[in-house]
């Protein structure tokens, strides 16, 4: 049991605040709290161990031992390949717990690409980096569901996003439409831990690494209309900061909800982009061509985010009025605008943000939450400090409109600690 | 699931990943005993690969052809059908985009750029990368380098195995001898 429970228990009752009898109950409810679950932190002490001796072996391998003849180097491809397999089947065979389950998956991860490599080694196979990064990935999935493994679907993730990027950025300018499959195949895993595990932490680590990976990747699915990025981006933010506001996620601690935050920064990020007049000159050196790749993506996202909008409509989970869930659509319109040549989309996304920025200040005055509250007023700093480097306002305006940001600041927050304590 | 269709499952599972390793040595023993022998004259340079360890890249006099054709897509494929000139180097016969009809070997290589001035397509061949012990690699490119600064014309080559379009480079040799044993012995 955890250590400072217990001096707590024993000075509650030195003050006798609470009796001897509800000690020993505290004391027996912990006890028995902690039979059920494994030992959490060997289980990723484990996982750390298998992650590290798995790599150390690709990286002994990679040494290319000149030494061996051909079929010794293939007998080393094949061994820790093997010593992985048997480990994993006796931890099926014998309903291990977690930390065998966990440990024996991550090892035979780091055999399957080591054996693989080692081969490409013996035969001077080229191969490409992103298929030999898929085939590997796609040898492994099977085991996150086999093992019921949380370590092995974040190796999962990680390694479709670098095989997605390796293939999207670096290897030319290719779409990887492979990405989706891979990302699929994670789903029901995510569907099942959120079902089970809502609030545990590992529940939360793939709220932030499933949005973080679909935010990475997306720029590869721009093919060659690159100006419609900035609308795929956008719209990308907006769904991920609907699916945050399903009461779901919303209801949880914000930190556990990655959608939410990294949906609201990356439309705020967007937005502050595309107010820069240097980057609408850019674009429009390029004819608008319709029926491009990027045309679809962005219809694909737009549909998806409008449908998870009606959906929480028909659930009547959408009770106020939150400019945040619409900024995708607003965006859309403007973007057209501007695509048609006209400066007034500028403008209208300066308003855009400074709306939003507001709408920041008043839900966190609204909830008492002074990080809201601060995100806000830093959402129209950001668009002041922006305007500094392409308008020609003289210092002395810029200057004022500095301090009374500032001054924004302190009162903001100085009025929410008095009515914080009126409310005490 | 009940344990047991759960390890069938594994044992399946197990099987592909013991497959794919071993179908690509099998793969590519098989052009190795049956295919045809080329020596490729060579140039090759030290870089390394995050989890495969230190290989030397082999940059190829063939790597050009002269064409009139000049619609080639970057990164496409190229047939590329080879013949071997008088001192029994590989050279380049014809390019195509879709295989031809002759008993001729070929290996499918990846289209770089065409030079409308020279009319000449540049292609990459697809073994490049010749893997090393990761002390000797660098040595490597220092030897070719000294080797290729005597008077002599340009004698390293990559003996390569063709067989149906694929190949397997099996050794990088210089004045006869294998990369590996002649950099041991300039040391």
């Amino acid at each position: 049991m955890n250590s400072k429970i217990l001096n707590d228990i024993k000075e509650l009752v030195e003050e006798q605040v609470i009796s001897n009898k509800v000690a020993a109950n505290i004391e027996n409810y912990y006890k028995s709290k902690k039979a059920d679950s494994p030992n959490r932190l060997f289980t990723v002490f484990a996982v750390l161990g298998s992650t590290l001796v798995g790599l150390g072996i690709i990286l002994i391998l990679a040494h290319n031992w000149d030494d061996f003849s051909r079929s010794i180097k293939t007998i080393f491809a094949f061994a820790p390949l093997i010593i992985g397999q048997l480990i994993v089947g006796y931890t099926i065979l014998k309903k291990k717990n977690t930390t065998w389950r966990e440990a024996s998956g991550v090892f035979l991860f780091f055999a399957v690409g080591a054996s693989m490599a080692l081969v490409s080694q013996i035969y001077n196979i080229p191969g490409n980096f992103s298929s030999y990064m898929l085939t590997w990935i796609l040898l492994c999935a099977p085991l996150i569901y086999l093992l019921k493994s949380n370590a092995l679907a974040i190796l999962h993730i990680v390694f479709t996003t670098n095989y997605a990027c390796a293939f999207g950025y670096f290897n030319g300018n290719q779409t990887p439409w492979l990405y989706i499959l891979l990302l699929a195949i994670l789903i029901p895993h995510y569907y099942l831990l959120l079902k089970n595990k809502k609030t545990h932490n590992i529940t939360s680590i793939f709220n932030w690494l499933i949005p973080l990976s679909v935010i990475i990747v997306l720029g590869a699915f721009v093919d060659r209309t690159e100006e419609l990025g900035f609308l795929m981006y956008v719209i990308l933010f907006g769904l991920l900061y609907n699916i945050g506001k399903l009461p779901f996620f919303d209801n949880q601690k914000l930190r556990r909800n990655g959608h939410l935050v990294l949906g609201s920064l990356g439309t705020i990020y967007m937005l502050l982009l595309t107010s820069f007049e240097w980057l609408w000159k850019d674009i429009l050196r390029h004819d608008m061509v319709f029926g491009t790749q990027e045309m679809y993506v962005s219809l694909i996202l737009f549909i998806s985010t409008i449908g998870v909008l009606i959906f929480s409509y028909s659930k009547k989970w959408i009770q106020n009025f939150n400019l945040f869930q619409y900024v995708f659509i607003l965006f859309s319109i403007i973007f057209f605008i501007g695509m048609s040549g006209s400066f007034a989309s500028i403008a209208l996304i300066n308003f855009l943000i400074l709306a939003l920025g507001i709408l920041a200040i008043k839900i966190g005055a609204d909830k008492f939450h002074f990080g809201i509250l601060n995100y806000g007023l830093l959402i129209i700093t950001a668009l002041i400090a922006c305007r500094f480097f392409d308008t020609n306002m003289s210092f002395v305006i810029r200057g004022l409109l500095f301090v009374g940001v500032g001054v924004g600041f302190f009162f903001t927050n100085y009025i929410m600690l008095k009515r914080q304590k009126l409310n005490k | 699931m009940k344990t047991i269709h759960i390890f069938i499952l594994f044992i399946g599972l197990a099987i592909a990943q013991l497959f794919v390793p071993a179908q690509m040595i099998f793969n590519k023993e098989s052009i190795i005993s049956n295919g045809a022998a080329y020596k490729f004259k060579t140039q090759p340079v030290d870089p390394s690969d995050p989890y495969r360890g230190k290989y030397i890249n082999l940059n190829y006099d063939v790597r050009a052809y002269k064409t009139t054709d000049s619609i080639w897509e970057r990164k496409d494929k190229v047939y590329v059908y080879l013949e071997t000139d008088s001192l029994g180097f590989a050279k380049v016969s014809e390019v195509s985009k879709e295989p031809l009809n002759t008993s001729k070997d070929f290996i499918i290589a990846e289209v770089g750029w065409y030079s409308k001035i020279e009319q000449e397509l540049n292609f990459n061949l697809p073994f490049n990368r010749y893997y090393m012990e990761e002390t000797k690699a660098y040595d490597a490119e220092v030897a070719v380098r000294n080797n290729q600064r005597d008077s002599l014309p340009n004698n390293t080559y990559a003996l390569v195995y063709i067989k149906n379009g694929e190949a397997v480079l099996n050794d990088v040799v210089i004045n006869e001898i294998s990369i590996k044993d002649y950099v041991d012995k300039v040391d």
